[in-house]
């Protein structure tokens, strides 16, 4: 159980010398986004469509915030924690009531409701231009803007969510939500009251999206409308189905090849979409388990063929 | 008193009347069996106690307490645990994990909830190991309970409403799907826990009721036919006519 | 008051048609059991090739009658190659396929006819407009009112009263017991899946005079089917064009007091509405 958490640190450690600091540094932001989905979809079973709208709101208040009121960086953190909790208790509770298919077309719904806001709202957000100018605040005489020191936060904090989370997929939350996904009537039978139970896994996933939202917003300095849009729910959903939901660092994985691919793709061609729509379609069509299950399969073929 | 009662509890889907004004008295520390033919309205009468539907009509009192319109998740915590008649359990889980969370969930604190390791929990722990061992599972607790037998899955579904330490088990054919030999352990196993627990026990197999009944209630298209002992519904010349073809004479 | 009863109207109209899209959507997502993620794409095919069509043969009425049943076209294709081949996949996996071809859909309409907003004359014979005593109302919008409501009652027509269709209705509740029935449940599947696209398709292809076409209307118009079904539910025709005229007039009216928020409006009655009923206008819990 210790070797992928090995793995884990070397790739922490041996990224930056690979990719430039910006991109290692929004590989680990959307790592933590993707355990906050996954939480969702691989551990309760609730594909949730609209993750987006808990990241990009914690951007844009803590954006906001940063901007105009000069916050230190961790109350921006906890800023973010908070916005994406709270979005996530109220989107959650109108979603969670609904079954399955409903429940997968609100969560995107809702998305475009919060999309919408944030469009109109040019004053506040900025609108199609995004709010630009997001400083990234000092600490204890630390520069961030400093490419690499602001790397070290941000995987710092990413090991700070993996342990995080692995704490809750190992507590009785996490049996109960797999129970759930398992078999929710039984989950109820038992005694569990199911709704409260997803909601409670909503919030969580939402906490950790804000989170990764704030950090998102810093790197760039930038918080475009795009954070806040159901292409970016996509992405997250893409890259969990690339990695696998099966296991707790399947959203690291697939965050690696994702960003990778996206940006080793989009400088060649604007067209990111279309190429991320004929990826879904082919991931889907041919590498269902994602990454980790086609490895464990390679894996278990060859230990048969030796 | 009686325990766990049902008075005049019917249930209608539209048109469709499943039970009938079902009058029901649960005497503590018996095993009380609910027999009859196919689509008389034993399930639906059990999601009715369990609170998997709401009643059109009547009540349900659980130890003099009217706990009619109960939630169902809410219905375990008042110590009544029900196993189901198609095998129910968590498939991709440990048979450990599977009565584990049985037991949490009724267990006195959630302290920790989110933060403490689940096998921090001594309690809960030992609660399900014991479950797992009451129905002999316990060598194969590392299993996942997909791979194992059907026979041994039934096993688990009856540990599973062990785990939480009912007052109250209702077991819906527990026998279902099962060899003679299977059932014969299955049969032992339920005998062996009349005196600790109150047991309402739905089934088909006469020889089963017959051998382990304090008392049995017959429904026919959702209404009470009969109740009385062992002895009594035997001779009852209605439930003959009723249940023609499963009645050992 | 002028301005408000003609905003109705708009949004009557557009209420109509949002409540085509729910209705395709419906039968998609109710027999498929898997939310369409196309849907909207297929919506801004059909406009597009309406404009195309009429572009090409400079007859609006021959559009209106080819470019739906492009799009129906295109549906089945899409079943037939990608859902059914999913079918033991899942339906996760079939909905994933769905989004997928929805951002493919989405582009190709941009990389084929551009990235600027097309607007589109209705046929000149429903250009004007029509003295309606307390406002002169667009002929055009009339005519869309027409068509919506008579697709409307056809399609009941199709689910109530034909056989067929009675057997659509009964996969909605019960697959299992429809292919017990010894039905033939794929083609099931692909029927729905090209009645939904038409319906998506005509809805596209009407629309385009009114509002014009730019590459987002597919995906602004999935959020608001998405609406409809969420808020009529998925076997109810009533409650699709219930929801449907519910937001669309509820947008219009909007419209005449704050421009801007009268998108945002739709998903804030949806909302508001599963507040105070979680499971719909006519759902049961």
């Amino acid at each position: 159980m210790k070797q992928p958490l090995v793995l884990v640190l070397a790739a922490v450690v041996l990224l930056p010398l690979v990719v430039r600091h910006a991109i290692a540094t929004e590989i680990w932001i959307f790592a933590i986004f993707g355990l906050g989905l996954n939480l969702l979809l691989g551990y309760t079973g609730l594909l949730s469509f609209g993750q987006a709208t808990f990241f990009g709101s914690a951007a844009y208040v803590a954006g906001y915030l940063l901007k105009y009121y000069g916050i230190g960086i961790f109350t921006a953190l906890g800023v973010g924690i908070g916005v994406g909790a709270l979005s996530a208790l109220v989107v959650g509770y109108l979603c969670v009531q609904r079954a399955g298919l409903y429940f997968i077309m609100l969560t995107f719904a809702l998305n475009q409701l919060f999309y919408f806001i944030a469009y109109q709202w040019t004053s506040v957000t900025g609108g199609e231009d995004g709010m630009p100018g997001i400083p990234r605040p000092a600490l204890l005489g630390i520069d961030f803007r400093q490419p690499l020191a602001y790397y070290v936060l941000v995987s710092a904090l990413f090991l700070l969510s993996l342990w995080a989370m692995q704490r809750i997929v190992e507590s009785p939350l996490g049996k109960i939500l797999q129970a759930i996904r398992e078999n929710e009537v039984r989950a109820e039978a038992l005694g569990y009251n199911v709704p409260r139970f997803k909601l409670l896994a909503f919030v969580i996933g939402g906490a950790f999206s804000g989170f990764a939202g704030v950090l998102y917003a810093m790197l760039f300095g930038i918080v475009p409308l795009e954070a806040i849009g159901f292409v970016f729910s996509g992405n997250v959903v893409f890259a969990t189905l690339i990695g696998g939901s099966g296991s707790l660092y399947g959203p690291i994985i697939g965050s690696l090849v994702f960003i990778w691919l996206s940006e080793s793709v989009s400088v060649l061609w604007a067209r990111w979409p279309l190429l991320l729509g004929v990826a879904f379609v082919i991931v889907v069509l041919f590498f269902r388990g994602g990454v980790v299950e086609a490895w464990s399969r390679i894996w278990r073929f060859s230990k048969r063929a030796s | 008193m009686a325990l766990l009662e049902a008075r005049e509890l019917s249930k209608s889907f539209g048109a469709l009347t499943a039970v009938n004004a079902v009058n029901l008295r649960i005497e503590p520390g018996t095993l009380h069996s609910i027999i009859g033919p196919n689509g008389a309205g034993k399930t639906t009468l059990f999601n009715l106690l369990t609170g998997q539907f709401a009643p059109s009509a009547g009540r349900i009192l659980f130890d003099g307490r009217d706990i009619t319109g109960t939630r169902a998740h809410r219905i375990a915590h008042l110590g009544l645990a029900r196993s189901f008649q198609r095998t129910n359990v968590f498939p991709a889980f440990t048979l450990l994990d599977n009565v584990w969370v049985a037991a949490f969930a009724c267990s006195r604190s959630w302290r920790g909830l989110l933060w403490r390791r689940t096998e921090s929990y001594a309690g809960v722990s030992a609660q399900a190991r014991q479950a797992l061992n009451d129905v002999g599972l316990i060598a194969k607790q590392s299993e996942l309970a997909r791979e194992i037998s059907h026979g041994e899955q039934r096993q688990l579904e009856l540990a599973i409403a062990l785990a939480a330490a009912p007052r109250v088990l209702l077991l819906d054919e527990p026998a279902a799907g099962l060899s003679p030999e299977e059932t014969r352990r299955m049969v032992a196993l339920v005998r062996a826990l009349k005196g600790r627990y109150t047991i309402v026990l739905i089934e088909h197999k006469m020889d089963i009721i017959m051998s382990v009944s304090d008392r049995i209630s017959v429904m026919h298209f959702g209404s009470l036919i009969a109740e009385g002992t062992p002895a009594e519904i035997q001779r009852n010349p209605e439930v003959r006519r009723a249940y023609l073809g499963g009645m050992a004479a | 008051m002028n301005l408000l009863f003609g905003q109705i109207l708009n949004g009557i109209a557009t209420g109509m048609l949002y409540a085509l899209m729910g209705l395709g959507l419906a039968l998609i997502t109710g027999i498929l059991n898997i939310p369409n993620f196309a849907h909207g794409a297929l919506f801004a095919v059909g406009a597009y090739l309406l404009v195309t069509v009429v572009g090409a043969i400079g007859n609006f009425w021959l559009g209106l009658l080819v470019a739906p049943l492009g799009v129906a076209l295109l549906g089945i294709a899409i079943e037939y190659a990608g859902i059914r081949r999913l079918y033991a996949a899942g339906h996760d996996y079939q909905l994933l396929f769905t989004f997928g071809l929805a951002l493919i859909l989405n582009e190709l309409i941009i990389v084929i006819w551009g990235p600027v907003g097309i607007s589109h004359l209705p046929p000149a014979v429903l250009r004007g407009g029509v003295d309606l005593g307390f406002t002169f109302y667009p002929k055009y919008r009339l005519f869309v009112m027409a068509v919506a409501g008579l697709l409307v009652v056809l399609t009941w027509l199709f689910l109530e009263r034909t056989r067929y269709g009675a057997i659509m209705r009964a996969g909605i509740e019960n697959k299992e017991m429809v292919s017990l029935l010894g039905i033939d449940i794929h083609r099931l599947f692909t029927v729905a899946f090209a009645l939904g696209a038409y319906l998506a398709g005509i809805a596209g292809a009407l629309t385009a005079p009114i509002r014009g076409l730019s590459p987002g209307m597919g995906v602004d118009m999935l959020g608001i089917a998405f609406v409809v079904v969420a808020l009529g539910g998925l076997g109810n025709l009533l409650g699709a064009i219930a929801a449907g005229l519910l937001i669309g007039v509820a947008q219009a009216v909007v419209a005449a007091y704050w421009t801007e928020a009268s998108t945002a409006v739709i998903f804030a009655v949806m909302a508001a509405v599963l507040l105070v009923r979680p499971q719909g206008l006519f759902g049961i819990r």
